[in-house]
């Protein structure tokens, strides 16, 4: 029989590229999503079939993590072999003007999903995705996994009280359970308000001639980039491990915004500087400093070493973003791919 | 005349803070949940008090996770100062609940923070944080720069709540406090903490209305003050010029096994026939060498303890006796 996975947040970047590995492995792929009035499950259409093939095997289920007994209703009846955390209210700025919002999905959310495991009786693999936003006005550069955390966000002062509720449930209950401490990672997939692919975008649309002016806020912030797919093969490695532990997932490269936009805009022949400018709005109330990631460990006790590089990242996003709007120009179905 | 508000009035530091800040001159209000049963022992000789209650001490029912009914005794009493303390403050219960624990610990600290980011004035704010916040720690004893490493749900939940202070401190420049407290006692203290439970027992035991006592790990370690000294310490952080996170602490260790000997010699009694490990009553994981650094709040609040370990355990037992007897 082959293996059962629940996953939450199915719908994002991660989530969409992680039931794909994880289809690709066999596995039957469980995924909570949430009731909107429009459809939220654009990125994962291309690997949706349909309920009654019985090749069908990415099964979706509404849910919340703000419905702890619905949670504990869908893991009594999945009795999933792993568990991946996914789902959050992820955007940073947005948690300045959600808080609590933000906290109750991030933070408590993750509560209750551990406490419907626990009341279940079932012990699923569990993995928590952690953040590098956690380390936010960093102690030490790079970051590792034994760096203490300095939160200087709703998001992030969230995203900390589930890494420890996740090591809690580890030690107090013996649970496999597993912290990735993922740096930025972006793709095609990436959510259309983080600021590479609000790059990526604008760049395809500038080139086709649809817009002039890109709109961004602090462009000398930088990040630890790497690419969403091969993140989520670091998620699944984990669970593979006899024992669980927390990892730090990341590149060991920094970039600035500023870098992005030269090599996005430079890819189709463009000058950023023609079509940049600052508004100060999209600036957070608190910066986070240099987050660089060393993923020394995963490297060595996963055998996970990132290889596609920023440049590249950068070019195959604005590849996909102008094939995306010719596709729509030209009448055909927008799809992320 | 100062107006404070307080969460957890009802509780053992709630009360001792009212008497402090009463004392002081202070209008105190405090607010309380709806319970069917009257929950405010520790209130009654203030309550009853005609001079006092109704005049400068007003309770108002609002639960911290009803979010309207906060927001509007904010905005009525308008406080100049803000001690929040209340919170699901058992360590092992929080095994039990912790999903509530987190909620009211640290959700319910959050939406206190938003309401009073709406204020256009805005009162100064104490959190009543934990040295549960450090779990496990690296370095002994502790300081305020010590990383946080929470090992119980109710750690982790207060660790999120000060994490949160800090933000809204930092970013938003309001005057926030985290009081970091080590462990507190006094005959005021909830029944089903060890120190009261020891105390108890040893009074109890004295008076021939019970025969043994069953404990857990006795020889955990813990940093004991006296609680009136630490509500003391909460006044005098939002009296500092600036708004700083302190850690309030004796610097000293006393096992739970110091603790039954020193009550049971209190009641003369020889702890060796009475006390009888139980290992249900043992936490899944168990915090060890919290021990706090109070050289901050002692440099810049002038703070510091007025009783020793002794004194306060000899205290406790001696008024469980009274109250047993005249029961």
């Amino acid at each position: 029989m082959s293996k059962k996975a629940l996953v939450t947040g199915i719908t994002g970047q991660d989530g969409s590229y992680l039931a794909e590995l994880l289809l690709a492995k066999g596995y039957e792929v469980h995924g909570i999503i949430r009731r909107a009035s429009s459809f939220n499950t654009q990125r994962l259409e291309h690997i949706y079939s349909d309920p009654h093939s019985p090749k069908h095997k990415l099964i979706l289920h509404y849910g919340d993590l703000s419905d702890a007994s619905g949670l504990s209703r869908l893991i009594g009846k999945i009795q999933p072999d792993e568990v991946y955390n996914l789902a959050a209210q992820s955007h940073v700025r947005v948690s300045f003007d959600a808080p609590e919002y933000t906290a109750d999905i991030v933070g408590t959310g993750t509560i209750r999903l551990l406490e419907a495991i626990r009341e279940v009786g079932i012990k699923p693999r569990f993995y928590q995705a952690s953040s590098s936003e956690m380390y936010g006005k960093v102690m030490e550069v790079p970051q590792t996994e034994t760096t203490p955390f300095y939160p200087r966000s709703p998001y992030a002062c969230a995203k900390v009280y589930s890494y420890w509720i996740t090591v809690n449930y580890r030690e107090s209950y013996g649970l496999h359970a597993s912290n990735g401490i993922l740096f930025n990672h972006e793709s095609p997939r990436r959510g259309e308000t983080f600021v590479t692919r609000k790059i990526t975008r604008a760049v395809a649309a500038i080139k086709l001639g649809r817009q002039d002016k890109l709109f961004l806020g602090n462009i000398d912030s930088k990040r630890d980039w790497g690419f969403a797919k091969e993140y989520v093969e670091a998620m699944w490695l984990m669970l593979q491990q006899p024992e669980p532990d927390d990892y730090v997932i990341a590149t060991g490269e920094t970039h600035s915004v500023r870098e992005f936009l030269e090599v996005s805009f430079g890819h189709l022949g463009l000058d950023w500087k023609k079509h940049v400018e600052i508004d100060p709005r999209y600036y957070r109330p608190a910066e986070v400093d240099l987050l660089i990631g060393d993923p020394s460990k995963a490297k060595e006790k996963l055998g996970w070493v990132p290889k596609v590089t920023f440049t590249e990242l950068a070019k195959l996003m604005v590849d996909a973003d102008l094939k995306d709007l010719q596709d729509q120009l030209a009448g055909k179905v927008a799809h992320s791919e | 005349m100062p107006r404070a508000l307080i969460t957890g009035i009802t509780g053992q530091d709630g009360s001792y803070l009212t008497e402090l800040l009463l004392e002081k001159g202070y209008e105190v209000h405090g607010m309380v949940r709806r319970t069917s049963s009257l929950e405010r022992s520790r209130l009654v000789h203030l309550y009853r008090d005609s001079t006092i209650y109704g005049q400068r001490l007003f309770l108002h029912y609002a639960d911290l996770d009803d979010p309207t009914t906060i927001r509007r005794v904010l905005m009525t009493v308008e406080p100049d100062e803000l001690y929040h303390l209340a919170g699901q403050s058992h360590v092992g219960l929080s095994f039990e609940i912790p999903e509530s624990t987190c909620d009211l610990t640290a959700m319910g600290t959050l939406r206190l923070l938003e309401m009073v980011q709406d204020m256009r004035k805005k009162p100064r704010f104490f959190h009543a944080a934990s040295s549960e916040i450090f779990g496990q720690p690296a370095q002994m004893p502790q300081d305020e720069n010590t990383p946080f490493a929470p090992v119980n749900p109710y750690g982790c939940a207060k660790t999120f709540a000060a994490h949160m202070v800090t933000i809204y401190r930092k970013t938003f420049g309001h005057f926030a406090v985290n009081g970091i407290m080590y462990n507190h006692e006094s005959p005021r203290r909830g029944e089903n903490f060890v120190t009261r439970k020891i105390c108890r027992a040893a009074a109890a035991i004295q008076l021939g209305q019970q025969k043994d006592l069953l404990l857990g790990d006795t020889s955990a370690k813990r940093d004991w003050g006296y609680a009136p000294d630490y509500v003391r310490g909460m006044w005098l952080s939002l009296q500092h010029a600036t708004a700083e996170d302190y850690i309030f602490a004796t610097g000293k260790l006393h096992s739970v096994q110091d603790v039954v000997e020193t009550a049971f010699a209190a009641m003369n009694l020889d702890w060796r026939q009475h006390v009888r490990k139980d290992n249900r009553l043992l936490r899944p994981a168990e915090p060890q060498r919290l021990q706090g650094n109070p050289a901050k709040a002692r440099r810049l609040l002038n703070w510091e303890v007025s009783v020793t370990f002794k004194q306060m355990i000899e205290d406790m037992t001696k008024t469980e006796h009274a109250q047993l007897a005249g029961a």
